[in-house]
């Protein structure tokens, strides 16, 4: 078969060009502010249930970089952040810049219907010191498919211009920034505001509006002229995943904007990716040969070390380890690390396929127990018949699923077959690494990390990073924070530590009891803090609820990057009660409640929406005794985070990710140590919750 | 223009880099590189002119059979790929064929039920066996189920009704075959899809079979029994 290879070859090129079909009806399209809506004013429509969208806009000399997500079908938030350049062009002063942070949330109240308009009501900026502060309520309605008209009414930036009255009071100043500004919302001057979208080909939009927003600040400052309420421009949509914005502002400015446009729950390679699964090995039937089943294979010697081989030997190829194989005539359990695959049943299925190859006729039961950081997560029992009879079944996942057994991991079987050399096993890798700290800010650079497995569950391990690119603040000056400097001196890391060891710690993991799981981590913890952190978490298999507890003692390190405790000669005992739930659908919330780096005490509350492909967003907030001028500009700690799997983009099999932790202001209050390996994250992946949504991948 | 000199940044980056003493784990910056220049290389190959012209002459009967085994062609359009595949499994009347790269289409008396490998595969189905598709007018239900959005399995139902069309000569790598041509016309409220087949004895000889929303059809042929 000469031509097979140039086929295949062919076949596998193709498989990357794979994506979505062209959008047919009309666009639910962001504007300048990364939300739904027209130019620089809303909508009253709401992107897809989870978009998560990356907007950057130049608007004059003002630059907005805006995340959105669409939280649930009807509510979405955003994470904005702002610089007005040539800021003091008008009033000398040191810096010619002025930079913002900014949240928004909008609620789609109704939604569009035969004669109902989409209705949204939205906060913008809504907890910052009001710079970009705005209220509306906007309704939006499609006629045929191509024209939209959208009217609505602002209040604050977008009440200021051709205002028809206060009718919710007067607006008051903002008295508590970085806190939510409840008595300002919907006060002041209201005014209209107004636009149409009209789709000219599947690619080419128009857009006009008339904008309420004066652009008083920007106006007093000579950045802005404003001549017209009126803006216009053409949007042009790229496939599924890019549009560009071009348009006229205020009769004297042009803007632009690029949205990057992710659908986290299709991936964007088109499907779950990687090469197909060998069939299940079918025994012969036990009547046609009965000598098959015969369990006396248990008793010679080789047998252990022969199985595991062979096993290991086919587990290899989906990048799956063994840790341990134990058997009786008539089980088997394995225990397994999934390096690449980065779905829990579809790693379970390859291992159970294996089984079926290697273990002889007799084993009918298989008990495969996913291991995170040496701790064996869960244990997952197959019975081998099921996996025999459902192969080419008709919805063999739910199937499956309904006979398979899911427990507690439980004690590795006094039988176990030996590590075959596995430990102690040392790794390391030289790998690019991109640490972001706001949109279009952050490191670029590279991370020599290595690890030393002595046995399952302890680890050596540690990483030095050196940046390439960076544009984050290295100043290298003290803040003058009034609290203990525990995060507020990044800048002094950033330059001082470069390159520097970020982290070196000896981990110790286990599992104490059943439903138990516990940590203990001593050494570099991380680039600001060095100690000893302990946490025991308890976590049923298949509970929503879990319960843990982390102490830890810590010095405050040089910023030199080294070894050393000679500048702060700060040290803290600090430590959290959690809880963590699982909602369903996809969403976990977090509390922690105990006392902080800083020694501030208080609470964390964070939730996160999680996709069975690995994507993840979230957002955190936390309050503490420590007082809003102690902390900073934000008031208390709080922001957003999100993880985007590698795989998901790309379709490669990796079990790696890219994400940041995004906050308006970085202050000393609310700021815990961050240790590597925290159990629940580590080992909720193999727990039912997390198994169950993309179960289907089991035959993958 | 920048495009270009982002990916040879990242793969400057990509090539210092790639290094350490995880086998299993692909680096993704090598990766990303990696894709987006297949990518590019497909776009290029697709638009270039004359692109057709450089594929080699397809191999004549005698090529294949010459390695005295089973083989199954599979054309898919959408991708523009065309395989011919060997049988990897088989348990009675399910076949398991395999390309050499990992892509693997299993069909029951040649009625195709799963794929994988493809990226939207057809992770199982409910379909007809031969027999009810020689039976004209028979009905049946029939499912097919995927990863749909967020890898949570997803499922298709269809009513189908068969349609015998008549006798009709189909001719495969040189080789002529008297065959009876039926066609499987399934709806649901949604839409509808046509599969088609060409069945000599009980044997489907040719078939156009719909796999997913993104692949659409699988053309196969078995060429070697």
């Amino acid at each position: 078969m000469h031509s097979m290879p140039r086929l295949s070859a062919l076949l596998a090129l193709s498989t990357a060009l794979a994506g979505a079909p062209a959008v047919a009806e009309m666009n639910r399209s962001l504007n300048l502010n990364g939300a739904t809506g027209l130019i620089d004013m809303p909508s009253g429509d709401a992107q897809d249930d989870a978009r998560f969208t990356f907007s950057t806009a130049l608007v004059g000399s003002i630059t907005r970089t805006t995340l959105s997500f669409q939280i649930t079908e009807r509510l979405s938030g955003s994470f904005r952040f702002q610089t007005w350049r040539d800021w003091n062009t008008l009033f000398p002063a040191d810096s010619d810049k002025f930079e913002d942070r900014s949240f928004d949330l909008r609620y789609q109240i109704l939604k569009e219907g035969a004669y109902v308009p989409a209705l949204t009501i939205g906060l913008q900026d809504f907890t910052g010191n009001g710079t970009f502060a705005s209220e509306y309520v906007a309704a939006t309605k499609t006629f045929g498919n191509r024209l939209k008209v959208t009217a609505g009414l602002g209040w604050g930036r977008m009440g200021s211009f051709g205002g028809i009255g206060e009718p919710f009071g007067d607006r008051p100043e903002v008295s508590d920034p970085g806190t939510p500004n409840s008595d300002q919302w919907f006060r002041g001057e209201a005014a209209p505001f107004a636009g149409v979208e009209y789709k000219i080909t599947d690619q080419w939009t128009f857009k006009a509006e008339y904008s309420s927003d004066d652009y008083v600040l920007e106006q007093e400052r000579g950045l802005i002229e404003r001549d017209s309420p009126f803006n216009f421009g053409f949007e042009y949509q790229r496939g599924p995943n890019m549009r560009y914005g071009l348009y006229s502002l205020y009769g004297t400015e042009a803007a632009f904007v690029f949205h990057l446009i992710l659908d986290p729950k299709t991936r964007a390679a088109g499907g779950v990716m990687g090469a197909a699964p060998v069939a299940v090995k079918a025994r012969p039937a036990r009547a046609a040969d009965p000598d098959a089943y015969d369990g006396g294979w248990v008793t010679q010697a080789d047998a252990g070390p022969l199985l595991r081989k062979n096993l290991a030997k086919r587990l290899a190829v989906d990048g799956i380890v063994i840790e341990n194989l134990a058997y009786t005539a008539t089980t088997a359990q394995i225990r397994v690390r999934s390096n690449r695959i980065d779905a829990g049943p579809q790693a379970i299925g390859r291992t159970a396929r294996a089984l079926s190859h290697v273990m002889p006729a007799s084993v009918e039961t298989f008990e495969i127990v996913p291991v995170v950081n040496g701790m064996g997560a869960s244990k997952v029992t197959i019975r081998r018949s099921d996996l025999e009879q459902l192969e080419y079944a008709a919805n063999n996942a739910t199937l499956l699923r309904q006979r398979v057994v899911i427990t507690d991991a439980g004690p590795v079987p006094a039988n176990a077959v030996g590590d075959d050399g596995l430990y102690p096993k040392f790794r390391w890798g030289l790998k690019p690494a991109v640490k972001m700290s706001e949109p279009l800010k952050g490191d670029i650079g590279l991370r020599l990390s290595a690890s030393y497995d002595f046995r399952p569950g302890l680890v050596l391990s540690g990483a030095i990073y050196k940046s390439v690119f960076s544009n984050v603040d290295r100043s290298g000056e003290y803040s003058d924070s009034t609290l203990p400097h525990v995060r507020t001196d990044n800048s002094r890391y950033s330059k001082f530590a470069d390159p520097g060891l970020e982290q070196l710690t000896l981990a110790w993991y286990a599992r104490p009891a059943e439903d138990f799981y516990s940590r203990v981590t001593f050494g570099y913890l991380e680039r600001m803090h060095a100690g000893i952190s302990g946490e025991v978490l308890w976590k049923p298999v298949d509970s929503r609820l879990a319960l843990g507890v982390e102490v830890n003692y810590t010095k405050q390190r040089d910023t030199d990057g080294g070894l050393g405790f000679d500048e702060y000669y700060y040290d803290v005992t600090t430590g959290h009660v959690s809880a963590y739930y699982d909602f369903g659908n996809g969403f976990l919330g977090q509390l922690d409640v105990g006392k902080y780096l800083a020694g501030d005490v208080g609470a964390t509350l964070s939730v996160d929406r999680v996709f069975a492909n690995g994507w993840r967003v979230g957002a955190f907030a936390t309050v503490t005794n420590a007082t809003s001028a102690e902390f900073g500009e934000g008031a208390f700690d709080k922001g957003i985070r999100f993880s985007i799997p590698l795989t998901w983009a790309m379709g490669t099999e990796t079990r790696q990710s890219f994400g940041a932790t995004l906050r308006p202001y970085t202050g000393d209050g609310g700021a815990r140590v961050d240790v590597n390996g925290r159990l629940y994250e580590s080992i909720r992946e193999y727990h039912t919750q997390s198994l169950d949504p993309d179960w289907g991948r089991v035959w993958r | 223009m920048t495009m270009n000199r982002l990916i040879a940044t990242f793969a400057a980056l990509a090539l210092l880099a790639a290094c350490g003493s995880d086998k299993s784990e692909p680096s993704p910056m090598g990766a990303a590189v990696g894709s987006l220049a297949k990518a590019t290389v497909s776009r290029v190959s697709g638009n270039g002119a004359g692109g057709q012209a450089k594929a080699p002459a397809p191999p004549s009967r005698a090529d294949i059979e010459k390695y005295g085994m089973p083989i199954l062609r599979a054309v898919i359009p959408t991708r523009g790929a065309d395989a011919l595949v060997t049988i990897s499994d088989q348990k009675g009347p399910v076949v398991t064929w395999s390309t050499t790269d990992g892509t693997t289409f299993t069909l029951r008396e040649g009625v195709l039920i799963q794929t994988r490998g493809l990226g939207p595969d057809l992770m199982s189905a409910a379909a007809p066996g031969v027999g009810q598709l020689l039976r004209d007018g028979g009905t049946h239900q029939r499912v097919y189920y995927f990863l749909g959005q967020d890898d949570v399995s997803t499922r298709r139902t269809y009513d189908c009704t068969v349609d015998v069309k008549g006798r009709e000569s189909v001719t495969i790598f040189g080789r002529a075959h008297a065959v009876t041509r039926v066609t499987e016309e399934c709806k649901r409220p949604l839409g509808t899809l046509t599969n088609e087949y060409w069945i000599e004895g009980t044997t489907i000889r040719k078939s156009r079979q719909w796999v997913s929303g993104l692949i659409g059809h699988i053309d196969f042929e078995r060429v070697v029994d």
